[in-house]
């Protein structure tokens, strides 16, 4: 039943370009990207516990590879697909220097990372155009067509990061991972060597999410340092997962929906307390429901047995 | 004499910078909790000291009392009533939670003032004194020297007065101070708030310095961040050696590597810093 | 349980289609209207600057609503301004303009605040070939695209520099040399280099160029080495708040130059409530003034009438950002009368071949959409108000010499 679901779910998905309009069409493409963020921060944050304020550098870092390479000629997709890898090597290698950090300290380091990368990319400006921002050259074709190519861009990479969530979460790098996020003391006397866990944890949550920020420079075709390197696209997807339910595998995917539909909803109709809304949810979220609005045990759903 | 000058530009810089860091020290130190609410805080005081000045001409320098007296109370009441039913959760949830806090007090503050920038000027303000060619600005070092005098006050609050290591005491051992007959749950309420007054004391004191908006929030919080690594946690010498290190590190930083790099070099080395020696110069271990 | 989660899935979808339902057919209203969109960054670090462009569109629409809207060949329609929150933030600024024309189908758009923002959002408008008016980009950068569809009200930068500094060598011979402070931000930093090559043309050495980021919360290590230089002439770039601080800490330091020129917070009232006495004898250039006559076709009339009936609405002086945004609005009206009909094309060829005077200036748009026909001028304040220095014809006051 569960297959199922997911099957006309991804059917129902694939063809939205053909019934929707382009209101439509967008707000999926956005849901989509912030299904890769909230799932890819739940590598590293819900599944691993290490509170990571990185999602945002992963992003800048995605959209400036991917402006940069296109700028120079690259085809869009080798570039995004380089965006990503560039972003997982990055993760990788900083991962090394900040992973030994507990609780506070990593995501005061973590959220550090984005300030100084976000100051680095504005000096650099001869290759980043700095404080000028940069353009990506529009793709030169209808509208309509590119409105569902980077729906379908997203799509895909929401789906493999899925796929990878799924994946991961039933093998042993899953129960490591969860391991850590219990005792990780008690996880290394077991043998899960947690130093290689914690990278590639962090390392997941950076690949994907590089790929959809260079999807988004390319989709927006301007890109300036504040905006990508915004602490927002952290801490957006943290709430997401924390509605949806944390270390699951469907639960950031939940949480960004309902995100996004309040998001659009408040947007719309309350100009000016916004962000006064999404303080009171996350403050709501918080005292009340901790372990995620929608929790329920994913194991359960999917064998479909009652509780 | 150029050196000189930005030596001592950096110490007065430093001086107002260990202000804002020291109840945001406090706070991270004592109770483990980030308060992202902490510039937003020190907003409210300024605005607090400028319609004071507007409407009853009192001093930011007397509204110290004033604003440290309004956050106070506000603290309290934000510790008692929401952040302390979360205090044993874990760090995520507590920053999360003073983040959406954050959020809807600043964004209150925009609905009631407006983004529109406010300065305060003082209709006889002290100007500048010429010290063998060092330029001495001296509202700054009045300045300094009121923020010196808080920060000395709660330090002796924090040594001397029972509140006060009763506090100490639930920062070095939570349950034996449990134990020891110590009401924590108030003592996270007083800690909090007391980070609340300086932060609005800090206010006042900056209402003269800089211009007021809620947009401004985010600034002072940043540099409390990198002061409390710099200094290390909880400790109030550790906050006055940061902020001083600090001020005097990006004013020659601003000098050799030009101002547009002299706040990413204090990230740099705030990185540094916590992949080398996360407990800071005064090497006091904050939690894990 | 999984009854509670698919039920807020459906739920949510339910909301989104909701919105998206309610949202594209908006009410139809009786009488015909024309729909302009206008992205505005009405919250975040950038709401003051918005908010004053809103002003600007506001006078315009009820204005011209008031004398029975815009005239399409015979008949009349009214415009409606469609707003919406960017938020400050650049990407957003191009979701909701590309929102504004494909959900709200608006017939025309204003361009969001600032040179990068409508840089980015300009790819939108051209894709969609809607004509886009924007009221706020004086970067050259913005128009060297060679769109078809973006119009703007603002000369390039050069235009501010050009004649400013002329005038200073001109009253005052003998400065020789400047040092440029500019926030490293898309408008802020493009006018310190343009300024670098005035300067550069009229033989003045540069003894001091650096950039401060964004934030910055102490420019005492700048100020310093600037008043070691020993400038005569100090230019200062940066949004308000960044410039009250650099003004205020020169006052704090010491440094005293013959000529302080500061872009773009002077010609606020802020700025001069912010910095009080030390905003005497400041100097800057804008691409409008109050100070200016110019006969106005369109429905302000000419610029004293435009005051007018500004100081009326709001009980404020108008700045240039906000007659910007009215200029903006009386340009399109005139180029949809002269076109008489809404379709796209033929009101982006009468804007592209419009030649004419508002209470705003000359306007007459360059091939690359950029206006070309203004005299910015520049000012000075004097007694806490900005008074003109130049162009000659509507001079106000002389310009003086010496910041304290």
């Amino acid at each position: 039943m569960n297959k199922i679901a997911i099957f006309v779910a991804i059917v129902a998905l694939l063809a939205l370009p053909y019934f929707g309009n382009n209101y439509i069409v967008r707000l999926a493409t956005v849901m989509m990207m912030y299904s890769v963020l909230a799932l890819s921060w739940n590598f590293i944050g819900g599944m691993a516990g290490y509170p990571s304020f990185a999602t945002a550098a992963f992003f800048g870092i995605g959209a400036y590879v991917g402006a940069i390479l296109q700028a120079n000629g690259i085809f869009f997709g080798a570039a995004w697909f380089a965006a990503g890898l560039i972003a997982l090597i990055f993760a990788a290698i900083m991962g090394r220097a900040i992973l030994h950090l507990r609780g506070h300290y990593f995501a005061i380091a973590s959220l550090v990372m984005v300030e100084v990368l976000r100051e680095v990319v504005n000096t650099n400006d001869q290759i980043t155009g700095g404080g000028m921002g940069m353009n990506i050259p529009i793709l030169k074709i209808s509208v309509e067509a590119s409105g569902m190519l980077f729906y379908y861009s997203m799509f895909v990479v929401a789906l493999l990061t899925l796929a990878t969530a799924s994946w991961v979460y039933h093998s042993k790098l899953g129960f490591g991972f969860r391991c850590i996020q219990q005792n990780e003391a008690a996880a290394n006397m077991l043998g899960v060597d947690s130093t290689k866990y914690k990278t590639i944890a962090f390392s997941l949550s950076a690949v994907f999410v590089g790929m959809a920020g260079a999807i988004y420079a390319s989709w927006v075709n301007y890109i300036e340092p504040p905006d990508v390197f915004d602490i927002f696209l952290t801490i957006k997807p943290v709430v997401m997962v924390l509605l949806g339910g944390m270390g699951t595998v469907f639960g950031p995917i939940i949480g960004a929906v309902a995100f996004l539909a309040l998001e659009e909803i408040v947007w719309r109709n309350f100009l000016t307390i916004h962000s006064a809304v999404l303080g009171l949810l996350i403050v709501l979220l918080v005292l009340f429901l901790p372990k995620g609005a929608l929790f329920f045990d994913y194991r359960q759903f999917f064998r479909g047995r009652k509780k | 004499m150029l050196y000189l000058q930005i030596l001592l530009n950096g110490l007065l810089l430093g001086g107002l910078y260990a202000l804002i860091a020291v109840g945001f020290s406090l706070v991270w130190g004592v109770l483990n909790v980030i308060n992202i609410l902490h510039g937003t805080f020190i907003v409210l005081g300024s605005y607090i000291a400028y319609f004071a000045h507007l409407y009853f001409g009192i001093h930011p320098f007397a509204s110290v009392i004033i604003s440290g007296s309004v956050l106070f109370c506000l603290g309290y009441v934000i510790q008692a009533g929401i952040i302390n039913r979360v205090i044993a959760a874990p760090v995520l949830m507590t920053l999360t939670l003073t983040f959406g806090l954050d959020l809807l007090l600043n964004n209150a503050m925009l609905i009631a003032f407006t983004a529109d920038y406010r300065k305060l000027i003082l209709t006889d303000s002290l100007g500048s004194y010429d010290l063998w060619g060092l330029i001495l600005p001296l509202n700054r070092v009045a300045g300094v020297g009121l923020a010196a005098l808080l920060t000395f006050g709660l330090y002796r609050l924090l040594r001397d007065s029972n509140i006060g290591r009763a506090i100490v005491a639930v920062r070095m051992d939570r349950e034996a101070a449990t134990l020891m007959g110590v009401r924590v749950n108030r003592i996270n309420a007083v800690t909090f708030a007391l980070g609340a007054l300086m932060a609005g004391a800090a206010g006042s004191i900056f209402s003269i310095i800089y211009p007021i908006s809620p947009i401004n929030s985010g600034l002072f919080l940043g540099k409390a961040f990198v002061i409390c690594i710099l200094g290390g946690l909880g400790s109030v010498p550790g906050a006055m050696i940061g902020g001083i290190a600090l001020g005097v590190i990006e004013s020659y930083g601003a000098l050799f590597f030009g101002p547009e790099h002299s706040t990413t070099l204090a990230f740099v080395i705030l990185i540094a810093l916590l992949i080398f020696r996360p407990t800071g110069i005064m090497g006091r271990k904050g939690y894990e | 349980m999984k009854k509670r989660a698919l039920f807020t899935l459906a739920v949510s979808t339910l909301f989104v289609g909701l919105q998206a339902v309610g949202g594209s057919s908006s009410v139809q209203a009786a009488e015909k209207t024309i729909k302009f969109g206008a992205p505005l960054p009405l919250t975040g670090a950038l709401a003051p600057e918005g908010i004053k462009i809103q002003r600007g569109l506001n006078l315009w629409m009820d204005t011209a609503n008031a004398k029975g809207g815009i005239k399409v060949g015979n008949e009349r329609y009214k415009i409606k301004i469609i707003y919406q929150d960017y938020q400050s933030n650049t990407p957003r600024a191009v979701q909701t303009a590309e929102k504004l024309i494909t959900d709200d189908k608006v017939n025309f758009l204003f361009s969001p605040f600032g040179s990068g923002a409508t840089k980015a959002a300009s790819g939108v408008s051209e894709k969609y070939g809607i004509p886009t008016i924007a009221s706020t980009a004086s970067s050259e950068a913005v128009y060297n695209q060679g769109y078809k569809y973006l119009f703007g009200t603002f000369t390039p930068n050069i235009t501010l520099t050009q004649p400013l500094t002329n005038m200073v060598i001109a009253k005052r011979p003998e400065t020789k040399t400047v040092a440029i402070l500019a926030r490293n931000d898309f408008f802020p930093l493009a006018i310190a280099n343009v300024m670098k090559k005035s300067a550069a043309k009229r033989n003045l050495k540069m003894v001091f160029f650096e950039k401060y980021a964004i934030g910055t919360m102490d420019h005492s290590s700048a100020l310093v080495q600037m008043k070691a230089a020993k400038p005569d002439w100090i230019f200062a770039t940066g949004y308000l708040n960044d410039l009250i601080l650099i003004r205020n800490q020169m006052s704090e330091l010491g440094v005293k130059v013959p000529v302080l020129t500061m872009v773009a917070g002077p010609a606020y009232k802020e700025f001069i409530d912010g910095t009080g006495k030390l905003a005497e004898n400041i100097t800057s250039a804008a691409w409008w003034h109050p100070a200016v006559r110019y006969n106005g076709k369109g429905v302000m009339g000419k610029t004293e009438n435009f005051n007018k009936l500004f100081k009326a609405k709001y009980n404020l002086v108008p700045d240039y950002a906000e007659a910007s945004a009215t200029a903006a609005g009386i340009i399109f009206q005139l180029a949809i009368e002269t076109a008489g009909t809404l379709d796209h094309k033929k009101v982006r060829d009468a804007l592209a071949t419009m030649d004419t005077e508002t209470f705003f200036g000359p306007i007459k748009f360059g091939a690359n959409g950029q206006i070309s026909s203004l005299k910015p001028p520049v000012f000075q304040i004097r007694g806490g108000k900005p008074l003109v220095v130049y162009p000659d014809v509507i001079k106000q006051i002389d310009l003086k010499f010496g910041i304290k």
